[in-house]
């Protein structure tokens, strides 16, 4: 009578302790195989490759120290206080990154953690050389962040590694949050791999350059300028005005201050620029390969020492003007050192045209290191002045007009 | 066994049913100078001054020789007075505090509803207090309870079936319904399953859930329990059947289901914004406490990677001094938690402030500085106390307070796979699980739209007035 009102036939319930048992037999029996708690890793912050004089792979770590005692502080209990100076770099010498990295290890009481790397630094020499092998590596590798951001240094990787730099709290911080602000190029691991298999074949990087001052202490690591790499190899670098122009035409300027200097007057208006928008429009006319650039953006005046009223409506469209210009010198710069010199297609122009004329691309896909050099672009730059600021004339130049 | 004519032979068989209760006394009296009668009652079970009042005086002044049951019936001043023809309904009435009157020459006997005892007043049940909305609670007496029930639901609608479960204690069982709003197929299974209890006491309705649920080796409640009049009220208009044991304050409510388990009837008096916001705060909160630790273990030990970096390097400090894996720290403080409230619980108010010192020790910043655990594992601790606290019903916190510990196992050996198998695992034993026949995660599973709107959220008044159908 009972029995009807439980959920399990009378068989079921004879032979489910029974299988309940075997099950969990089964699971305690495989053991926590791996199980790694946190007190047994060895984080790596940040890793460094660079290539030696005989061809071996040189790979740095920044280990962070988590065990007090190697601090400078005794505290029991765990809190994190000034921990300056709690990393250590580890080197290690391999034939290539993977036999490093396992030769690293054994270098390390506590098993390699890569789980939590935010920066990767390519020493130029490495870069040079080929970024290839390591990508594979890294892109392969389980635990390392596709969302890690990756440098070329300007001396070796090394170097900025064992730099400790006095407002953050470590070296990959400094480099990671320099990144994000977006004032210098932020490209991440995944940005990288697209953009080397990319149709272009082209990426660019941000270069770190060390800053020298007293004592190791106070040098910190910057953003300057581009690495350009082609076909896996980087191939040159641009200067910080033209990394601008980059920037525009990859449509990754988020924020700028630029000064501009209207016609007819003396003095300079500052315009800080937001809501950018860069489109790349493909177009093949009889044999002709168009791209035209449409930038636009919403500015805000923040400072005004010029001959003009800028709450005239005039005047506005003049340093408007004036701003346009400024932008497509900087594009045109860019495009003028990407087209002739470096021949390397940096804004991702190959991959537009494949979308739009998929068949064509295919045809001429084996020319485009021709066919790049001799694209047509033809800017289009609209910018509008949104808000000029809570006052209107300058006090000091009650002659504006 | 029906009584015989004679008082001296239903005396005997009534002192032998009686023999060694002190408690029960003979009261031997005259009726009208001429018959003799006997008044059997249990001491401290009866109104005595009434019964002295409406009973023995006017009988002792009743006119006439041999009067008739009925004479002797309207001779007292009692309203409620009931006639017995065996021993047995004698016994009955006798035990449930009711004085009988044994008249010679008569083959029956006459019971008074006088019984009373000492009560507790009606107060505030402790453990489901609000803010706003009654402040009664049922008390252990049924009798009491029925009537608090009937004022809150008038109308005659309202059926009160009574039996008596236990062979020994013979403690009496009320199911309640509301007639037209119950389904009578539900009502006749609660009442066969009632009648199949074979049970020698009742001493609590635990005592008869246990009896009547469908599974009877879930962790989980499949019957509702409450202490609140207005809540059974609720539930009696919702279609629901309330079963009253006497001697409790706690009474039943099936069939229950689990969303109607994490209910509050603070729910419904507060503004639906604040119902719904605070039942989502609730929803969000009983996953922590099934599953929080069992998330900081897996993450900790397996998938390091998860943990934002700033957090992971703070945390990798703070565990370098501990010697025991996440998962030992774990159970070894989750362990510590629930001892610790369960003393709280059990302990006299006086000494309990001791054991809240003891607590903020133990699971606290000495702990810590005394390299037992680390401060990420005592911050785990603390926000899964509080969000077991966050249950709205004992019986519904239980399960899930017992239920983070295998799944803390699960985390420790498999990490997250094991985390998410656990939750596989309880969701099918739930979706599995029926109350009187009703699926226990409806109205979720199976979906039926107009009920989830007292499920996803508190929908306003006007909104619930379509009764949900089962």
């Amino acid at each position: 009578m009972r029995r009807k009102w439980t959920c399990m036939p009378a068989n079921a319930r004879r032979t489910a302790p029974a299988a309940i048992a075997l099950l969990v037999c089964a699971l305690l029996l495989s053991g926590c195989w791996n199980t790694r708690e946190v007190n047994d890793l060895a984080i790596i912050t940040a890793a460094g490759m660079d290539l030696t004089e005989d061809g071996q792979i040189e790979l740095s770590v920044k280990i962070y120290l988590t065990s007090p005692s190697s601090g400078d502080n005794g505290s029991m209990s765990g809190q994190p206080d000034g921990d300056k100076g709690t990393s250590v770099v580890r080197s290690v010498t391999g034939i290539n990154v993977a036999d490093a990295a396992s030769r690293l290890q054994k270098e390390v009481s506590r098993r390699v953690f890569w789980g939590q790397t935010d920066a990767f630094l390519f020493g130029e020499r490495m870069a040079r050389a080929g970024l290839e092998e390591p990508m594979d590596f890294l892109m392969r590798h389980i635990a390392s962040r596709e969302r890690a951001h990756v440098f070329v240094s300007n001396t070796t990787a090394k170097d900025v590694l064992l730099l400790a730099p006095p407002i953050e709290r470590s070296v990959a911080d400094a480099l990671v949050h320099m990144a994000e602000q977006q004032t210098g190029l932020n490209i991440t691991m995944m940005d990288l791999a697209q953009m080397l298999i990319s149709k272009s074949k082209a990426a660019v990087l941000p270069i770190v350059v060390i800053r020298e001052e007293q004592g190791e202490k106070q040098s910190f690591p910057y953003i300057q300028g581009v690495s350009v790499i082609k076909n896996g190899k980087m191939i040159g670098r641009v200067n910080e005005d033209v990394t601008r122009g980059i920037m525009w035409l990859r449509n990754e300027i988020k924020q700028a201050t630029v000064t501009v200097s209207p016609e007819q007057s003396d003095g300079y208006v500052s315009l800080h620029l937001h809501r950018n928008h860069t489109r790349l429009i493909p177009k093949i006319e009889g044999g002709r390969w168009i791209m035209t650039v449409r930038i636009t953006g919403q500015d805000d005046i923040v400072e005004n020492t010029s001959d003009l009223d800028l709450s005239v409506p005039d005047h506005i469209g003049k340093v408007e003007k004036e701003l346009e210009k400024v932008v497509n010198t900087r594009v045109k710069m860019a495009l003028e050192q990407a087209q002739k010199e470096l021949k390397a297609d940096i804004f991702q122009f190959a991959d537009t045209f494949y979308r739009k004329y998929p068949k064509i691309w295919e045809a001429n896909a084996d020319r485009w290191d021709e066919i790049f050099p001799e694209v047509e672009v033809r800017l289009e730059t609209d910018m509008r002045i949104a808000r000029p600021g809570l006052i209107g004339k300058n006090f000091f130049r009650q002659e504006q007009r | 066994m029906k009584l015989s004519n004679h008082l001296r032979e239903n005396l005997r068989r009534l002192r032998a049913v009686y023999n060694d209760c002190a408690d029960v006394v003979f009261h031997d009296m005259v009726i009208g100078g001429h018959t003799p009668a006997m008044l059997v009652y249990i001491d401290g079970l009866v109104r005595l001054e009434e019964l002295d009042q409406h009973v023995v005086a006017p009988l002792r002044d009743a006119p006439g020789p041999n009067p008739a049951l009925q004479d002797i019936r309207n001779q007292t001043t009692v309203a409620s007075v009931q006639t017995c023809g065996t021993i047995e309904a004698i016994v009955e009435k006798i035990s449930g505090g009711n004085p009988v009157l044994l008249v010679d020459g008569q083959n029956a006997a006459l019971s008074f509803g006088l019984s009373s005892w000492e009560q507790r007043s009606v107060e505030e049940p402790t453990a489901e207090s609000v803010l706003r909305g009654p402040r009664e609670g049922f008390i252990e007496t049924m009798r009491t309870n029925i009537a608090m029930l009937r004022r809150k639901i008038r109308s005659p609608k309202l059926k009160v079936v009574t039996l008596h479960i236990g062979t020994c204690s013979r403690t009496p069982v009320a199911v309640i319904y509301i007639e037209g709003i119950a389904q009578p197929s539900l009502v006749r299974e609660i009442m066969s399953r009632l009648n199949r209890i074979e049970i020698e006491d009742v001493l609590e309705t635990s005592y008869i859930e246990e009896w009547i649920e469908d599974n009877r080796y879930s962790p989980f409640p499949q019957l509702l329990s409450t202490e609140r009049p207005d809540v059974a009220g609720a539930y009696l208009m919702e279609g629901r059947v309330v079963v009253m044991v006497d001697g409790t304050p706690t009474v039943l409510v099936a069939p229950a289901t689990f969303f109607s388990l994490l209910q509050t009837p603070e729910d419904y008096y507060e503004r639906y914004v604040v119902g719904t916001a605070i039942r989502w705060l609730r929803y969000f909160f009983l996953a922590i406490s099934l599953l929080g630790p069992s998330l900081y273990v897996a993450v900790v030990s397996f998938h390091q990677e998860m943990i934002p970096t700033t957090l992971m390097l703070t945390m990798a400090r703070s565990r370098e001094q501990i010697p025991f894996s996440a998962l030992m720290e774990a159970i070894l403080m989750e362990t510590m938690f629930e001892a610790l409230r369960e003393a709280g619980a059990r302990l006299p108010k006086q000494i309990g402030s001791a054991v809240s010192i003891v607590g903020a020790l133990v699971i606290g910043q000495a702990a810590i500085s005394a390299g037992i655990v680390s401060a990420p594992m005592v911050m785990v601790v603390a926000i899964t106390g509080i969000a077991s606290f966050m249950a709205p019903r004992y019986t519904i916190g239980i399960p899930i307070r017992l239920l983070r510990f295998p799944i803390m196992f699960l985390a420790g050996i498999m990490g997250l796979l094991g985390v998410i198998l656990g939750v596989i695992a309880i969701l099918c034993h739930l979706l599995s699980l029926r109350s009187f026949g009703v699926p226990y995660m409806s109205p979720l599973a199976p979906m039926q739209n107009n009920g989830l709107k007292d499920v996803l959220w508190r929908a306003p008044r006007w909104m619930l007035n379509r009764r949900a159908k089962q």
